[in-house]
């Protein structure tokens, strides 16, 4: 098997890991915080559109309607538009389970439903068509990691021509331990996901850091979608997102919600899409359909949560309304 | 049946129950209403009246052909939205009809094509039977998970809707890919077609509608369905016991009934209502399986569902309406400058209007109720109240909602 095959599919696989990674980093804000979001693939879709409808207002010149910031603030820009939106729609997720107790996978549902249809519907509006926009939309340039991408026998190509995005997801892992672990802030998020009653006993409000943990979702997985159109694929796409919002909800539950085991997830995760790309004619592997392969994180993750390999355990108080309180 | 039945209520009275029907109905309206004030803000901003918009959508609906194609598109949302159902009465949630629907339809597939010896009806008969089987299956795996091991059914039933999709990519590209094809004709991957016994034939020409629309006996078969369901859930044994399970787990286990196999029944029969749902599509539609089939109506089926909150008729009117507003894009495209993409925004608003108006009625309703108890409850509530009440005093002191928190 020549090597450049595994050093190529080792970068697709960190392209995926950078998607897994972050959108089940924002699932984890959300539900260390005690609100389950499966509406993660609905916010990495409102991601992608507006995140490529925000890199071209903001790198096309004025007389062509944009705001003329070029480069790199354009395809910035767009990652920055895809994250707020991610939020907003977030906000919704929030407000329904949060403020008005509707069942946590009810409203998730509903938010990967409106997703679909908000995105053709923004489509038809920013780009005067339902389901993609151009292509050849302008992106970050593209950084060669050093020393790693100078590795022999093709495997260099891994780590060089990365996003460098890319390198903030890879990085992601310190802010995220430290502000879960470390501060003040992160220990009542936390507290808020596993006994909010006890958080209320303290004079710590819950709603709130509940909100923030949900909004923090939606801009994560926001800009997980706005990489995948404006830095993977160069523009948006109508089902770009290939289920990736599901795969990184495997990722996060078999990670058991610790930041540095959702990297493992993910790499893991990212390296089996990566596989029926450029891994297909390896040996062993060519002996699988390639559509089998794609099926193994959600086989992982079943076998994990049946508890037939160690057992996960999710925030206790995830997924419950919390009745104590008001709704503020 | 009298044991199980005592676990849930007494009988209510009349006039709680017209509160309780009146209740779902008057909020489902309350949704309606602000979902079509929303889209009519949407539509001025397209410089479109929303009567014209509006009147548009029902004129498509509900004239010529229009009725038609609302119960094609209606008709396996109906069982999809039913199978969604039958596990929430117990409160469990299916997310999974959309596996279980993509499966179905491999199985189904395989029988259409390796069973045509069969005469006409049998042949049908046998494609449906192996579609329901199919869904079975595929929702067997989460229900005896749930029971087994306690592992939540939501996250099962997604990861199995993500192994179905590859599942149903790779049949239709290794053993049911087409064979009939003419060497150097350009051919979008499907499988073979059907022969006309696997069929099922138009219902629409009775009622003068054309047969592009598709309307078929399917519509009949989900509407018996429906009642079937209906009757199970109020009428017969396991109905009581899905609601005891779903309302009072702890009761019911008292009550003697077992709650994993009422789980796991539940679950079959969903898979198996699951399994009806691509049959429109197959046997109606298109006649063979496409390899970019109709994918979402699981998913579609669950906001049905919510609609028509739950229940086997409201499921009927629901899908209805549904369908009336999907075949709006048309109308849209044709007859205004809005785009046809404000139908799903229109859809999106109501469903989310649904949800959140429900939950608010379910909890004015629940206190009305409780106020309404007897004496111990009324001293109950009022402990509540004072607890809340110095709750509120500590951290929140000027709070409209807590209140309602406490009901």
């Amino acid at each position: 098997m020549p090597l450049t095959d595994l050093g190529a599919a080792l970068g697709i696989a960190l392209t995926y890991f950078t998607i897994i990674y972050l959108t089940g980093l924002g699932g984890l804000f959300s539900e260390r915080s005690g609100i389950v979001n499966i509406g993660l693939e609905g916010l990495m879709i409102i991601g992608t559109v507006t995140g490529s409808w925000g890199t071209f207002f903001f790198t096309s010149s004025p007389e062509a309607g944009g705001m003329g910031w070029g480069m790199p603030w354009g395809p910035i820009m767009g990652l920055a538009v895809g994250a707020g939106c991610g939020a907003l729609l977030a906000g919704v997720h929030a407000l329904a389970t949060i403020t008005f107790r509707v069942d946590h996978i009810v409203s998730g549902v509903v938010i990967n439903l409106v997703a679909v249809g908000l995105a053709r519907f923004l489509s038809q509006i920013f780009f005067g068509q339902a389901t993609q926009s151009d292509p050849g939309q302008p992106h970050l340039s593209t950084l060669d990691l050093p020393l790693l991408s100078d590795l022999p026998l093709g495997l260099g190509r891994a780590f060089s021509n990365l996003s460098p995005v890319v390198l903030v997801a890879l990085l992601m892992v310190v802010p995220t331990t430290f502000a879960l672990y470390r501060t003040r802030w992160g220990l009542r998020l936390r507290s808020c996901g596993e006994n909010p009653d006890a958080t209320r006993s303290l004079g710590v409000r819950v709603a709130p850091l509940r909100y923030q943990g949900v909004l923090l979702s939606g801009t994560l997985a926001g800009l997980s979608g706005a990489f995948l159109s404006v830095e993977v694929q160069y523009n948006w796409r109508e089902g770009q997102t290939l289920g990736l919002g599901f795969i990184s909800l495997a990722a996060l539950i078999l990670s058991n919600w610790s930041p540095i085991r959702l990297m493992g997830a993910a790499a893991l995760f990212g390296f089996a899409q990566a596989i029926p790309l450029r891994l297909a004619d390896a040996p062993v592997i060519n002996l699988l359909p390639p559509q089998f392969i794609r099926m193994t994180p959600f086989v992982v993750t079943i076998i994990a949560i049946a508890g037939f390999v160690g057992k996960v355990r999710p925030p206790a108080a995830a997924g419950k309304a919390y009745e104590g309180g008001g709704a503020t | 049946m009298s044991d199980t039945g005592d676990v849930i209520a007494a009988r209510p009275s009349v006039g709680q129950r017209l509160e309780n029907s009146i209740g779902p109905l008057l909020s489902l309206l309350v949704a309606l209403a602000i979902a079509l004030v929303a889209g009519g803000a949407i539509i001025i901003g397209y410089g479109e009246s929303p009567a014209v918009v509006y009147g548009a959508i029902l004129d498509f609906a509900l004239t010529g052909d229009g009725p038609g194609y609302v119960l094609a598109i209606a008709t396996p949302l109906i069982f999809s939205a039913l199978a969604v159902a039958i596990c929430f009465k117990a409160g469990m949630f299916n997310i999974g009809v959309e596996g279980q629907y993509l499966v179905a339809m491999v199985t189904a597939t395989w029988a259409a094509l390796n069973l045509g010896f069969l005469p006409g009806p049998a042949h049908v008969a046998v494609i449906l039977l192996f579609a329901m089987i199919g869904g079975m299956i595929w929702a067997a795996v989460p229900g005896v998970l749930k029971v087994t091991t306690g592992a939540h059914e939501v996250v099962i039933t997604i990861m199995m809707n993500g192994i179905a999709i590859s599942f149903v990519n790779w049949a239709v590209n290794n053993p049911l890919k087409f064979t009939e094809a003419a060497a150097g004709t350009n051919v979008d991957l499907r499988s073979d077609r059907f022969p006309d016994t696997a069929l099922i034939g138009d219902l629409g020409g009775l009622f003068g509608y054309r047969s592009a629309a598709k309307m078929s006996w399917l519509l009949i078969l989900a509407i018996v369905v429906a009642l079937i369901v209906w009757l199970l859930m109020k009428r017969l044994r396991l109905g009581y016991e899905a609601r005891a399970v779903g309302s009072a787990p702890g009761s019911a286990r008292a009550g003697g009934v077992s709650i994993g196999a009422v789980q796991i029944k539940l679950f079959l029969i969903s898979g198996a209502l699951a399994g009806f749902v691509g049959m429109q599509q197959l046997l109606a539609d298109k006649g063979y399986l496409p390899g970019n089939y109709l994918a979402q109506l699981g998913f579609t089926g669950i906001a049905v569902a919510f609609l028509g909150q739950n229940n086997a008729i409201g499921i009927i009117f629901a899908a209805v309406l549904w369908g009336v507003l999907s075949r709006g894009e048309s109308a849209l495209q044709i007859r205004t400058d809005v785009p046809r993409e404000f139908v799903i925004i229109l859809q999106g608003i109501l469903i989310l209007a649904v949800v959140i108006v429900y939950q608010i009625a379910k909890r004015r309703l629940a206190r009305r109720q409780l106020q309404r108890a007897g004496a111990e409850e009324r001293a109950l509530e009022a402990a509540a109240a004072v607890a809340a009440g110095t709750a509120a005093t500590v951290s929140e002191p000027d709070n409209g909602t807590s209140d309602e928190a406490n009901a």
